[in-house]
């Protein structure tokens, strides 16, 4: 298994018109992984229909969230990376530390999501905050789709 | 929106839109329980053919799944009930209302992330782990696209 290019295929997956480099991957990553960031941002901007006071609430606070954000799906990417470097070869050990690694990632995952969702329905009127959280897990659901179908069973 | 209740609960608990038959009048109850227990038989049917389990693993390992479900169901049938909800309240959502969904609604993803933590821990009892990663695996790709049909299906709060 083609090791270098799979962790960014994972990010590929979520932006697929980037075309990728075949050298400095691991920045190449950050950059994709900026790209999805951005583009989250505009789909916000553009369907959340906030006031200009509504938007000086919840940008600082998605800020903040999409730094704890980045530096899950780093842990992610490093996760994935490992398995497809292990893949051919993947001991019973290391299959467990996997495992206990992505339900780590997962809930760590979910109690940021559902802490800053809490912080922005004090911060918006309810029904924005609940169609934030919509769009949320839209846009999760379609990267987890993808990636999932990226990643190979164990074998 | 009723249509929307049936279609996104169907889908919500089923997760796959080809699943859904056409509505003949019975109750939407029995529909979905009906369309809950093919589902079921289908993940089931989806996991053993991926994990390749030997005959004694498949023995060990059928009981604790259908367990699993059991519990699956349990959560599906609460989704339904959320998007039920939303969709009653859809066209005058009062703050309390929004508020109450959002927490009915992690309350449902915190469980179902437990529960695959509980069941994968279950099966690492009695299965090689690389065969209980596999499975975490499966469920992972057949609940993304579940997921993903249930979530795109419910509009968006105005």
């Amino acid at each position: 298994m083609r090791f270098l290019p799979f962790a960014a295929l994972l990010v590929l997956a979520a932006v697929p018109q980037l075309a990728m480099s075949q050298e400095g991957l691991k920045a190449d990553e950050q950059i994709l992984l900026q790209q999805v960031m951005t583009d989250r941002r505009a789909v916000y901007a553009a369907n959340l229909g906030l006031t200009d006071s509504e938007s000086r609430a919840f940008w600082p606070i998605y800020d903040e969230y999409e730094a704890k954000v980045k530096k899950l799906n780093d842990r992610f990417l490093d996760l994935v990376n490992r398995y497809v470097a292990d893949y051919e070869t993947l001991t019973e050990a290391e299959a467990a530390g996997m495992l206990k690694e992505k339900m780590a990632i997962e809930e760590e995952r979910m109690k940021l999501k559902q802490a800053y969702t809490k912080k922005v329905a004090k911060a918006l009127p309810a029904k924005k905050a609940l169609r934030y959280a919509q769009i949320e897990t839209r846009i999760d659901n379609m990267l987890r789709r993808d990636v999932y179908g990226l990643i190979p069973l164990a074998r | 929106m009723k249509k929307l209740m049936l279609a996104a609960a169907a889908v919500a608990a089923l997760g796959f839109q080809h699943s859904v038959p056409a509505q003949t009048g019975g109750s939407n109850y029995d529909d979905t329980q009906v369309l809950l227990a093919q589902i079921q038989s289908d993940r089931r049917a989806i996991a053993l053919a991926g994990l390749g389990l030997s005959d004694a693993e498949t023995s060990k390992f059928v009981p604790i799944y259908d367990e699993y479900q059991r519990e699956q169901k349990a959560l599906a049938e609460k989704s339904i009930d959320v998007i039920n909800k939303f969709a009653a309240n859809y066209d005058s959502m009062t703050d309390d209302a929004a508020k109450t969904i959002m927490k009915d609604w992690f309350k449902i993803q915190d469980d179902r992330v437990a529960l695959m933590k509980k069941y994968s821990k279950r099966l690492e009892k009695v299965l090689p782990n690389a065969k209980v990663l596999r499975w975490v695996q499966i469920e992972n790709k057949m609940n993304a696209l579940t997921s993903f049909e249930a979530a795109r299906i419910v509009p968006l709060a105005q």
